[in-house]
């Protein structure tokens, strides 16, 4: 069974991803921000990331550079949320590191799709 | 509900919480970054949440929101009191929203256009509309808060059946939107930034969570961050609770067993089990701790919006957030505490513009402060406004028939200022839409007095009004001690009880105990005594008996309030830990009662309310406090009353003394009295106490036991042998004069016979020849040895004659007039005084009188003068000094009058 890691500050965000990504088969685990985030993956890397960007403490972006620092930390597929219509954002993000973005809402569907395309699914 | 439903219900109203704080800072803050990004973040995060539930409504208004705030973030648009008024509005919006979803489970029809519209229109720089949407705005803002005036505002996160626990006690909280409920008491005091902390205590707590969480300490486990805390449904704690408070039952019942035998082998396990009870008992009693900072949430808020409404300048200031208390003790003040706090700001705080016409600074302040003290906590809610109009507060009063007029000339300002607890009061000219409507502090106080708390009243007229609230941290199980009274066992809250006394013939204490008025001597003082037997009116008439005559008494003595007394009961067991349950509806008209508990033996015993017991010590008073000492002597409205210890000696006559001279009454073993020559001494206090016969060459016996008056003054001690101790009476005091017999005053009639008035001064100086000599009257006198003249004034000789040899005691030189005219008399003949007393009650020209002509401009106008008076209500004391008098004491209370002559001739 593959681990994803669900970084969210909004509780009912996790709730929602984590239902979906059990329903893929997935040992979810979750943070509420990027500082938390950090320290669980300092401990036992994720096979993959399902990431937001805009939280309190240490932010989506902060996060993806500081996981680049994490011995195998790079290789670990991210996939970057936002809600922002917003180019920037999603450049900036995988710059970072990202190897997805998605949109909020998801739904099952589009977040099985882009696991696909990161290969974890 | 849908699980789903039901936690984006909790988070979003914590977040908007957190808003509304954060958006009260951000107006006095407006360019703090920080500040501006939290807002954005949280406004976000609840478009973003919207999206997933389908909630396209509550989406359209938040996304309007976020969209000015992520102008203001970027610097397109100012942070002025209408942009944040705007913004604030939409929240109010949402929570409307929230509401109805959360009552149908379902966003409700309709759509928000307009406010849409308006939000969009500002955020695009179009501010044309802004006065009127100022106005408009203020309305529609507090809309919510001013219908509801004493219902739960705003939705709690706890309504949604939920409230934040923690996991560990090593917790470094870092999810913000759990708003930190635990954070504020496991960040170390170090952790706690100090700057401006007190002035905003509860957003304080969200950034502490924030700045704790970016310095992740080294001691912390590394990845157990996010297990710190769990939710968990507040059922589930009520009922752990509850179980717990079963257990706690059962232990004692199980221990009252282990108490009976006396070798067991279950001792050790059950000790075991017992320690671990009680510790299980503090940690759930833990977890239902909430810091008060969640009731004062919503009060900047509301702070600042009435500001806005009533154009007032107010800083808020909270101190002491992080006080924890039971989340049942804070649900129940949520309400009380905002509705001070309204008051405080509608009724209690001036326009500036009055502000600074009374010099005081424009913005006025608030000041919440939360503190432990012993079991209790104690809140103040404080502003430096108006304080109370008492002038208006008595029209109120006599307007409604509360008081008649001539029963409200003998009240304080302190004592009118009472009233405003009273249902039906209302001191606010006019009746905004805020408050003034009549109904509230009543409420407050009997939610309050509901809990077990107290709320007290301090106001001074144009400094500010502070109400001190006190109420227990916990109201499911208290510490109690168990008692018994005519067979029945009770439990009195150890929080009332200060002292146990055990009260016997032959010790130190002894109940004075005289035809239903009994009282204890306890250090000096007088204390009201009441029997629970009798109060209780416990019927067991044997046992009555052998209890009067039992050599030993318990006492328990309580405190309500300032007020002491002590309840008399057969037997004290021990101190338990009970659970309280409520008292059942039959029975909670009665007073004295405040519920019940089951014992360790599975007995089922009544709790006892000190409050209703102390009721039962008589027509004392309770708000009186001045009065305390004099206690024995009552308070029933006719202060001219004295207390006198009836006695019989020699003669059939009774024989009467001032109560308040008397130290103490002793019973003495005459085989230990010792004899040199006719002197007969005993030991007493480790001195030899001449003892003084009251008739003159009578002889005692040698045997049994003899009763003795005790006088003191200093370290001397004089006791007057008498035959018998009859009662203790309070009369008016008519003394006739007769000097035939040395040794008394004269006779007064009290309680319908001839009683003779003895002269203590006259065995005092028996006793001791120098009693009234110049022994330790040193220092009294002036430099140049000259003894300090005394004018004393009474139309009382019983008065003039006790006073004057205790004066010439002390080293003064004594002259006594009986009027004011011969007072005057002596003033014009160019007599000259240092100290003037006199008495208040007098034919002719009274006390008050006397002391405007002296003041008005007579030869003695610089001379001090001390009143004396047996009435000494506070209203009295104050036209005393009004009409010149330096200093007011009660009469009979020799120490304080001597006391307040070295005090007031020390300042002159």
């Amino acid at each position: 069974m593959k681990s994803c890691l669900v970084v969210d500050d909004s509780r009912v965000i996790r709730m929602v991803a984590r239902k979906i990504l059990e329903e893929l088969n997935f040992d979810v685990d979750e943070a509420e921000d990027g500082q938390v985030a950090l320290e669980r993956c300092k401990v036992k890397l994720p096979d993959g990331v399902l990431l937001d960007w805009n939280m309190p403490v240490m932010n989506g972006i902060e996060f993806l550079v500081a996981l680049q620092g994490i011995p195998g930390g790079a290789d670990v597929p991210v996939v970057f949320c936002t809600t922002e219509n917003d180019i920037d954002h999603i450049r900036e993000a995988i710059g970072s590191g990202a190897s997805e973005y998605i949109m909020k809402p998801f739904d099952s569907e589009i977040i099985q799709s882009k696991f696909v395309q990161v290969g974890l699914l | 509900m849908d699980d789903l439903l039901n936690e984006f219900l909790t988070e979003t109203s914590e977040n908007m919480d957190i808003l509304d704080v954060e958006l009260v800072k951000l107006e006095q803050n407006p360019n703090d970054p920080a500040l501006l990004g939290n807002i954005f973040r949280l406004v976000h995060t609840i478009k973003g949440t919207c999206g997933f539930l389908g909630l396209p409504r509550l989406e359209s208004v938040a996304h309007a929101g976020e969209n000015i705030l992520g102008k203001i973030r970027d610097g397109e648009i100012e942070v002025t009191p209408v942009a944040v008024s705007l913004v604030l509005e939409c929240l109010d919006q949402i929570k409307l929203l929230l509401q109805e979803l959360e009552a149908t489970e379902e966003e409700p029809e309709g759509e928000d256009s307009d406010l849409i519209a308006r939000l969009n229109a500002f955020a695009d720089g179009n501010v044309i509309e802004q006065p009127e949407e100022q106005s408009d705005m203020a309305e529609n803002t507090t809309a919510p808060a001013v219908e509801t005036d004493f219902e739960p505002v705003e939705e709690e996160p706890d309504e949604f059946g939920f409230v934040p626990v923690r996991a560990e006690d090593t917790g470094k909280n870092i999810d913000p939107a759990a708003i930190a409920v635990e954070v504020a008491s496991n960040v170390d005091e170090d952790d706690i930034p100090d700057s401006d902390e007190e002035a905003s205590a509860v957003p304080a707590v969200v950034a502490k969570s924030e700045e704790v969480a970016r310095e992740p300490s080294d001691s912390q486990k590394t990845g157990s961050v996010a297990n710190q805390t769990i939710r968990v449904n507040v059922d589930l704690l009520e009922n752990l609770m509850t179980m717990i408070s079963e257990l706690v039952l059962t232990r004692n019942q199980l221990m009252q067993i282990l108490r009976n035998e006396k070798e067991s082998e279950f001792s050790a396990p059950l000790q075991r089990l017992s320690h671990v009870t009680t510790e299980l008992q503090e940690g759930v009693m833990k977890t239902r701790m909430q810091p008060i900072g969640n009731a004062w949430s919503k009060l900047p808020r509301i702070v600042r919006d009435l500001s806005i409404e009533l154009d007032k300048k107010i800083d808020l200031q909270m101190i002491g957030a992080e006080t924890e208390l039971d989340r049942q003790v804070l649900e129940l003040i949520k309400d009380p505490l905002t509705h001070m706090v309204r008051n405080s700001a509608d009724h209690g705080i001036e326009v500036p513009k009055d502000r600074l016409a009374n010099g005081k600074p424009e913005t006025g302040t608030i000041t919440l402060k939360a503190y432990h003290e012993g079991g209790h906590i104690c809140i103040e809610i404080r502003d430096d406004g108006k304080g109370l109009n008492t002038a208006r507060i008595r029209e109120k009063v006599l307007d409604a028939g509360l008081v008649s007029e001539s029963d409200m000339e003998s009240l304080s300002t302190q004592q009118i200022q009472q009233f405003v607890f009273n249902a039906g009061l209302s001191t606010a000219a006019a009746v905004t839409s805020v408050s003034g409507r009549g109904v509230g502090m009543d409420v407050v106080k009997t939610n309050i007095e509901k809990i077990g708390g107290t709320v007290e009243l301090q106001s001074t007229e144009g400094v500010g009004t502070t109400f001190s609230i006190k109420i227990p941290l916990t109201l499911a199980i208290v510490s109690a001690l168990i008692i018994e009274s005519a067979g029945e066992r009770f439990a009195i809250p150890q929080i009332s009880v200060v002292e146990l006394v055990m009260a016997s013939a032959n010790s130190e204490h002894k109940i004075e105990k005289i035809q239903g008025t009994p009282v204890l001597r306890l250090r000096n003082r007088l204390l009201p005594l009441v029997s629970l037997q009798n109060s209780l009116k416990i019927d067991s008439a044997e046992e009555a008996d052998e209890v009067a005559d039992s050599d030993e008494t318990f006492v328990v003595v309580g405190q309500v309030g300032t007020y002491s007394f002590g309840i008399i009961v057969d037997r004290v067991y021990d101190t338990e830990e009970i659970v309280v349950k409520p008292v059942a509806p039959v029975l909670r008209q009665i007073s004295v009662f405040s519920g019940n508990t089951i014992l360790g033996d599975g007995s089922v015993i009544l709790i006892l309310d000190p409050n209703g017991i102390a009721a039962h010590t008589g027509d004392l008073s309770l708000v009186d406090a001045t009065n305390q000492d004099t206690a024995a002597s009552g308070e029933d409205g006719d202060d001219s009353r004295v207390a006198m210890l009836i006695f019989r000696a020699g003669d059939k006559t009774p024989k009467a003394v001032p109560l308040a001279l008397v130290a103490r009454l002793e019973e003495i073993d005459r085989s230990k009295v010792e004899w040199s020559g006719d002197r007969a001494l005993v030991q007493y206090r480790k001195q030899l106490m001449p003892l003084i016969p009251v008739v003159e060459g009578s002889v005692m016996e040698r045997e049994g036991m003899q009763s003795v008056i005790v006088f003191s003054d200093r370290e001397r001690s004089m006791g007057l042998i008498v035959d018998e101790i009859v009662d203790i009476v309070e009369d008016r005091l008519n003394v006739e004069l007769n000097t035939v017999n040395e040794g008394f005053l004269g006779s007064a009639i009290i309680h319908g016979e001839a009683t003779d008035i003895i002269d203590t001064g006259h065995f005092l100086t028996l006793a001791f020849d120098d009693w009234f000599g110049n022994a330790n009257n040193e220092g009294f006198e002036t430099g140049k040895g000259r003894k300090r003249s005394v004018l004393l004034v009474d139309d009382s000789a019983f008065f003039r004659n006790l006073i004057t040899p205790m004066l010439s005691v002390e080293g003064f030189e004594v002259t006594s007039v009986d009027s004011v005219e011969s007072a005057m008399h002596l003033c014009e003949k160019g007599r000259r005084f240092d100290i003037i007393v006199s008495d208040i009650e007098m034919p002719g020209i009274n006390g008050f009188e006397f002391a405007q002509q002296v003041r008005a401009g007579s030869a003695w106008s610089e001379v001090p003068m001390v009143a004396v008076s047996a009435h000494t209500a506070p209203k009295d004391l104050d036209r005393g000094r009004e009409v010149g008098f330096n200093d007011y004491v009660a009469k009979f209370d020799r120490t304080a009058l001597i006391n307040t002559l070295h005090h007031t001739l020390s300042l002159h």
